[in-house]
């Protein structure tokens, strides 16, 4: 379990520990495909590297199948292992 | 029967006959043990987000079918002997599905087909009732200049397609 950070005086740790709701649960419509780029792209850094549950706010289980959407999307070229797609 | 979903890339410099004589030997190994098709989307030319095989564009075809597992397993034999598959995925999605069950899904990806046509014709002829001829390529051009290509370009093959029997369609009425 995440420990929440204590007051060290750094107003910015506090920002990301707000208690976001998950995507995913709260919107149904959303599909989580490996096949569906644009939606993939919102969890992924510019670098390509996929974004940590505890900033975007998505719960685990659904962190843990959109981890291995982008795993596959990566393996059939459809996002980069690292930089970005436009970087031909 | 399990169902999976395979999606394979061609390399880009094929002609469109040998792109159809690749997908009929893998939709004629799927058919031969008694599988069956349940769906087969031709992406088309896709940048590819890195380099494979030194191209950098790709032919993507996707399939969606039920087959047994040595089916598979020769499918993918065949891809890794032939050149002209740069890379190929297969990703199970149901450990069984019955005939039934294939048929119902069938249906409902073609009533997804037709219910997504008829919303493309239908924003045309809001178009093309508006405003003269002319602003709907301009309304084409807009979507396309956003940086989300990859996806568009999917949907524009089938939006031309359409756009084609419309403009036609229009055409004839305008006449008349």
């Amino acid at each position: 379990m995440p420990v929440r950070p204590k007051r060290t005086g750094r107003p910015k740790r506090r920002l990301f520990t707000r208690r976001k709701v998950c995507r995913f649960c709260t919107d149904k419509e959303l599909v989580l495909n490996y096949k569906e780029v644009k939606t993939l792209r919102n969890f992924v850094s510019e670098r390509g590297k996929i974004i940590p549950r505890r900033i975007i706010g998505t719960c685990a289980s659904h962190q843990r199948q959109l981890c291995s959407a982008i795993k596959r999307a990566r393996q059939i070229a459809l996002l980069p292992y690292a930089g970005t797609s436009h970087n031909q | 029967m399990r169902r999976y979903e395979t999606i394979f890339i061609l390399r880009p410099s094929l002609a469109e006959k040998e792109i159809t004589d690749v997908i009929d030997n893998t939709l004629k190994i799927i058919n031969d043990d008694g599988g069956t098709v349940i769906e087969l989307d031709k992406w088309g030319m896709r940048k590819l987000a890195y380099l494979i095989k030194k191209e950098k564009q790709g032919y993507y075809v996707f399939c969606d079918y039920a087959a047994l597992p040595q089916s598979v397993a020769e499918m993918e034999r065949k891809f890794r002997i032939d050149d002209s598959v740069l890379k190929y995925m297969t990703v199970k999605i149901t450990a069984s599905i019955t005939e039934e069950e294939i048929t119902a899904v069938k249906g409902a990806i073609e009533e997804k087909k037709v219910a997504a046509q008829k919303a493309v014709e239908d924003a045309e002829k809001a178009a093309s009732a508006e405003s003269t001829e002319k602003a709907a390529p301009e309304k084409k051009a807009s979507p396309e200049n956003k940086s989300e290509e990859k996806k568009e370009e999917k949907k524009e093959e089938q939006k031309e397609e359409v756009k084609e029997e419309t403009e036609q369609k229009t055409g004839e009425e305008k006449e008349k």
